[in-house]
């Protein structure tokens, strides 16, 4: 018999260790699936701590910041747990045929409503404060609603000891901690108005129109008309330093059906979000409405380019989620110089003397100005 | 794949925030702390220089160097 062979004549035929040795695996085999399911709690019930914590930082920061630069006249609390919870719900979409409009409608409604309850709160302050207000309520009521959507499959988990809602859970939690880390971090850009790295397009955009008489064109934004080697050029931004991101699909659309300016070049510049191992601040262009959100400006800027048959140019900067919604990292800040030379290039090679070239910045321009 | 998860970026360790100001008469640049109430393409006063109107051109984060 080979010494390493295990069996009962090793151990003396004492059934006592026999049973000790093979009671582990029974116990994995009967109760694995248990042990992995509680240590799997354990792991996620952390997490969800430290979300919690999250959320009650943001909602503190939200209170102090209208408590501090508002100055409201009763306590804002228990209008900022109501506005925390507000609700949006999207058109249906069965019938998808005119959907834009009415996403449109809704959300200009939703944004309305809330910049109103800020205003009750406090009806004498200025636009910068009254637009941060807003951008710190919203990154505070994205952090809440992960939180909840969190701890809603958590329970759901534990109550049903469903061990593959719980794993699923666990797979993704790195990534939903990493995300409400951004809005925490987004949250001190919000409070000091300091720009963020989502502000590059308005950046390099605003550059171009300072000492250029400004037009409102259409809500939060303005245009700025003005000349480069012949060109005739039409630049729009949204209006800073307040957090506004404006309406550029509407302001283009006016610019072009309302107003009826031939325009020959449609030039975007906005930030990308990088792919996992690109360098923050990279510069590429490409072709297309570099427009993110949720798809109403860029529905209108494609329709009124395609109908006209404009060619749309993209400038974009590259950046990861944390970087665009955080302070404006160096290497994006530098970016712009090239920015603004890869856009007076395109001018230059894509439209000739006399004609029209439209220049937009898309992003929240928050500590920004023009 | 690649549009739904795009990078979420490393954590940021603590930065310290810096205005640069330009002067657009003699093109001095000055780096500084961020003050609130700073903003991009502010006017904020005079160069000692050439008298010359001082424009913020960028504020921007980085990060606390580790003393050697
Ligand atoms: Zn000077």
């Amino acid at each position: 018999m080979l010494p390493l062979q295990l069996g009962p004549g090793q151990f003396g035929d004492n059934t006592l260790y026999l049973l000790l040795f093979y009671l582990p695996f029974l116990l994995f085999l009967f109760y694995g699936q248990r042990i992995q399911a509680f240590m799997i709690l354990g792991e996620v019930s952390r997490a969800l701590g430290k979300l919690k914590i999250m959320r009650e930082k943001s909602r503190k920061e939200v209170i102090d910041y209208l408590v501090n630069h508002l100055k409201p006249k009763s306590d804002p609390q228990e209008q900022v747990d109501q506005l925390l919870e507000y609700f949006t719900i999207m058109p249906v979409d069965l019938d998808p045929s005119g959907i834009v409009r009415k996403i449109e409608h809704v959300v200009t409604v939703r944004n309305d409503r809330i910049r109103s309850e800020i205003r009750r709160l406090a009806p004498e302050t200025d636009l910068v404060k009254v637009s941060t207000a807003e951008n710190i309520l919203e990154a505070a009521s994205s952090i809440n609603y992960i939180y909840k959507l969190v701890r809603h499959f958590y329970l759901l988990g534990k109550r049903t000891s469903n061990i593959y809602i719980l794993v699923q859970l666990q797979m993704i939690m790195p990534m939903i901690l990493q995300e409400a880390d951004a809005l925490v971090n987004a949250l001190e850009a919000f409070k000091l108005s300091q720009p963020i790295g989502d502000g590059i397009g308005p950046m390099v955009v605003g550059r171009m129109m300072l000492n250029h008489e400004k037009m409102d064109i259409s809500k939060d934004t303005v245009m700025v008309k003005s000349e480069y080697k012949d060109r005739n050029l039409y630049l729009i931004k949204a209006v800073g330093p307040g957090g506004n991101v404006g309406e550029p699909g509407t302001a283009v659309e006016r610019l072009i059906s309302e107003l009826g300016v031939k325009i020959n070049s449609i030039i975007m510049i906005d930030a990308a979000l990088k792919l996992e191992g690109e360098k923050t601040g990279e510069v590429a262009e490409g072709v297309g409405a570099a427009i993110g959100g949720i798809g109403v400006d860029r529905f209108k800027i494609e329709e009124v380019a395609t109908k006209m048959n404009i060619p749309l140019y993209a400038v974009v900067i590259k950046q990861s989620l944390i970087d665009a919604i955080s302070v404006m990292r160096k290497e994006i800040a530098e970016a712009a110089e090239k920015v603004t030379k890869i856009v007076y290039r395109l001018v230059e090679e894509k439209t000739q003397p006399n004609d029209n070239v439209l220049i937009v910045g898309v992003g929240n321009t928050l500590g920004v100005a023009q | 794949m690649a549009t739904m998860i795009p990078s979420i970026g490393e954590k940021r360790g603590k930065q310290i925030v810096y205005t640069i100001e330009e002067c657009l008469g003699c093109g001095e640049k000055n780096k500084r702390t961020f003050t609130v109430g700073d903003y991009v393409f502010k006017q904020n006063g005079q160069c000692k220089k050439c008298s010359g109107n001082i424009l913020i051109t960028m504020i921007y984060a980085e990060p606390i160097k580790p003393t050697q």
